[in-house]
């Protein structure tokens, strides 16, 4: 991995944070990240990350469990399939064709419900690239307790460096830092 | 910065952001106090209660337990209604509330969730061992085997439940887990031992706190609780479907999905008040869960009281307006039969008992509202027993009425099972977070 060196405002506040992020976007700065311990509302949205197309997956997997369910009840419980290989189940005179559609609802919609659940979360964490055991990547050991961070890569910076920390000063950053990314695991805490 | 000029503060006594983790992860880093050990002792006991009664009905069968051919379903299935019952409040104060966008669930969420996953738990050991060969539990699965086509039967509403109650088990689990992450990674980055940053960093699955995460999470979380509330509302419609679509007179009712809803609902933040009011002061967190918290909850419960007393209502006009006798009889015989002590504790607890909360001093006095939440407990229990035990005692013949009574095997199984909750929410109460400390963080009010 390339030796990354990054430009950090620590701030005390999301609102503080929201708005240096989008003074810094007004003058076009490039943001690599924000570390926030909480979700700061609109930050994504100042940041102009894309709106995630995570709910299109959601949709695709909901499909595929009420698909699932219908083709399972189908199979097991009617003969539309061709699949009663030695005799039907007759209980309680209940019917074993298109009739037990109803009947199909119930489990239809369970399964539809664990599938998007399961298949949201996982595409979820293969978005995110988390998994069980990742060593985190933390820039400051407080990121995740009282401290927010905005990161902005030096490389992409197209503004003079003490016009950034101006700005970032101005809108209440409590210190500005240097870091390169690699190795960031071990930072001690502040 | 959350502000609402209108509202009360969420979060009480001034705190910051470092206030917030530094009170939530207390109990994690430090060592656990003598009530907890108290607590955590008495449950842990019950639990081997639940393992020494429910090893001696595996050992000798379903004999031991004081059910007939009649009363086929005594104190187990009422336990088991019960307890699922129960956890609905969990995924109602986590999804339903989130969707209302209703932020003081952000305090209570995570332990009422946790509830939510230890009451079903609780809740599948009935069933379970209810088959009699527990070693034979996977049946209800559709596998293939060895039999022919012999598969599971679809049209029957025992087999929905399984389907209900295991997808509600796992997805519960799920959208817990996603809340915890973020509180896991903070508890990692503050460890001290090497055991805890360890344990705590493979759960926290490397989450930083990146907002391009922060993002999708939250993404995720809407559509988790976007599924999760026609699930909760779906798998209490599927059980009361265990007895709806019987012919028994007591249970062939076109309410019981609704009602059983709302008595869910209702059952749940009873427990959920019970938890919580002792939670906040053995753990400190009267900050975080507030009198405004209770007194939100407490409405919730005459709600959802007033509902379940308009279906028993309702229930005993239908029954009279549809001119059938045996459904005439079947509530005739509840409310003045021999289980009529049943019927009237229930009257009492459901319907009249939360009236008080009318009044502000009910709904703000702590110590009062933990008496009313064991009263719902008790309820809703009770209601369970009387929908299954008196309308099964007595039915269309008459030379097999019998009447039933617990043996201390199934009173112990049930006790058991209060054990086993009640050990895993200390567990829970020790090792993770209780409050979500990432979303309470956003609604502190402004900090200077």
């Amino acid at each position: 991995m390339l030796d990354k060196k990054l430009i950090l405002g620590v701030f005390d506040d999301g609102d503080k944070l929201l708005s240096a992020v989008t003074k810094l976007r007004q003058k076009g700065v490039e943001i690599m990240d924000c570390f926030t311990p909480y979700p700061v509302h609109n930050l994504d949205r100042a940041m102009g990350i894309k709106r995630t197309n995570l709910t299109v997956g959601a949709f695709l997997c909901g499909l595929t469990g009420f698909l699932s369910g219908l083709l399972l009840q189908f199979y097991m419980m009617t003969n539309h399939l061709n699949t009663f290989k030695s005799w039907p189940m007759i209980i309680g005179g209940k019917p074993q064709n298109y009739g037990m559609v109803p009947s199909m609802v119930p489990v239809t919609f369970e399964l539809t419900i664990l599938f998007t659940a399961f298949g949201i979360g996982i595409l979820f964490f293969y978005r995110a690239k988390m998994i069980h055991g990742k060593i985190a990547q933390v820039l400051d050991l407080r990121q995740t307790d009282d401290l927010l961070l905005v990161a902005i890569e030096q490389d992409h910076l197209h503004m003079d460096r003490s016009e950034l920390d101006g700005i970032l000063k101005s809108n209440g950053a409590i210190e500005i830092r240097e870091r390169n990314l690699e190795g960031t695991s071990n930072a001690k805490n502040s | 910065m959350y502000e609402a000029n209108i509202r009360k503060p969420l979060v009480t006594g001034g705190k910051t952001i470092s206030d917030v983790t530094n009170d939530i992860c207390r109990p994690i880093e430090n060592k656990p106090t003598p009530m907890w050990w108290l607590g955590f002792t008495i449950s842990f006991l019950l639990l081997m209660v639940f393992v020494g009664t429910i090893g001696w009905t595996t050992w000798e069968g379903i004999g031991v337990w004081g059910v007939n051919k009649t009363v086929m379903w005594g104190w187990d299935i009422t336990n088991f209604v019960f307890w699922v019952g129960i956890g609905h409040a969990g995924t109602l104060i986590s999804a339903i509330l989130l969707l209302f966008r209703q932020k003081w669930r952000m305090s209570i969420n995570r332990s009422a969730e946790a509830m939510t996953i230890f009451a079903v738990i609780c809740a599948a050991m009935f069933p379970l061992f209810h088959m009699g060969r527990v070693w034979l539990g996977y049946w209800p699965l559709p596998l293939p085997n060895a039999y022919g086509s012999l598969w599971v039967n679809f049209n029957s509403p025992l087999l929905w439940d399984v389907f209900a109650i295991s997808t509600y088990f796992s997805v519960s689990l799920l959208f817990w887990y996603l809340g915890l992450i973020p509180d896991i990674a903070t508890v990692r980055d503050r460890a001290t031992t090497k055991a805890r940053k360890f344990w705590y960093g493979f759960f926290a699955m490397g989450w930083n706190g990146s907002a391009r995460n922060w993002h999708r999470y939250e993404v995720v979380a809407l559509i988790l609780a976007g599924v999760s509330t026609p699930l909760v509302l779906s798998v209490h419609t599927i059980v009361s479907m265990d007895f709806a679509t019987s012919v028994i007179p007591g249970w062939h009712t076109t309410i019981f999905p609704p009602y059983f809803v709302a008595g869910a609902i209702f059952s749940g933040f009873g427990m959920v008040l019970t938890l919580l009011v002792i939670a906040r002061s053995v753990l400190r967190l009267q900050d975080y869960i507030t009198v405004e918290h209770l007194e939100a909850m407490t409405k919730v419960v005459m709600l959802t009281g007033s509902m379940v007393g308009l279906a028993y209502l309702t229930e005993f006009f239908i029954a009279f307006y549809s001119g059938v006798e045996y459904e005439q009889y079947a509530f005739r015989n509840r409310a003045f039969g021999p289980y009529w002590w049943a019927y009237w504790t229930m009257m009492s607890c459901n319907l009249l008992a939360p009236q008080v909360f009318w009044f502000k001093w009910a709904r703000t006095t702590p110590w009062f509202i933990f008496i009313m939440s064991i009263i719902v407990n008790i309820g809703m229990w009770f209601e369970r027993f009387v929908i299954i035990v008196t309308s099964l005692h007595r039915d269309y013949l008459p030379s097999s009425w019998v009447m039933y009574s617990a043996t201390w095997v199934e009173v112990g199984i049930f006790l058991g099972t209060m054990g086993l909750f009640f050990t895993a929410f200390f567990l829970f109460s020790k090792f993770l977070p209780v409050v979500n400390m990432s979303e309470v963080k956003s609604i502190l009010k402004s900090r200077e």
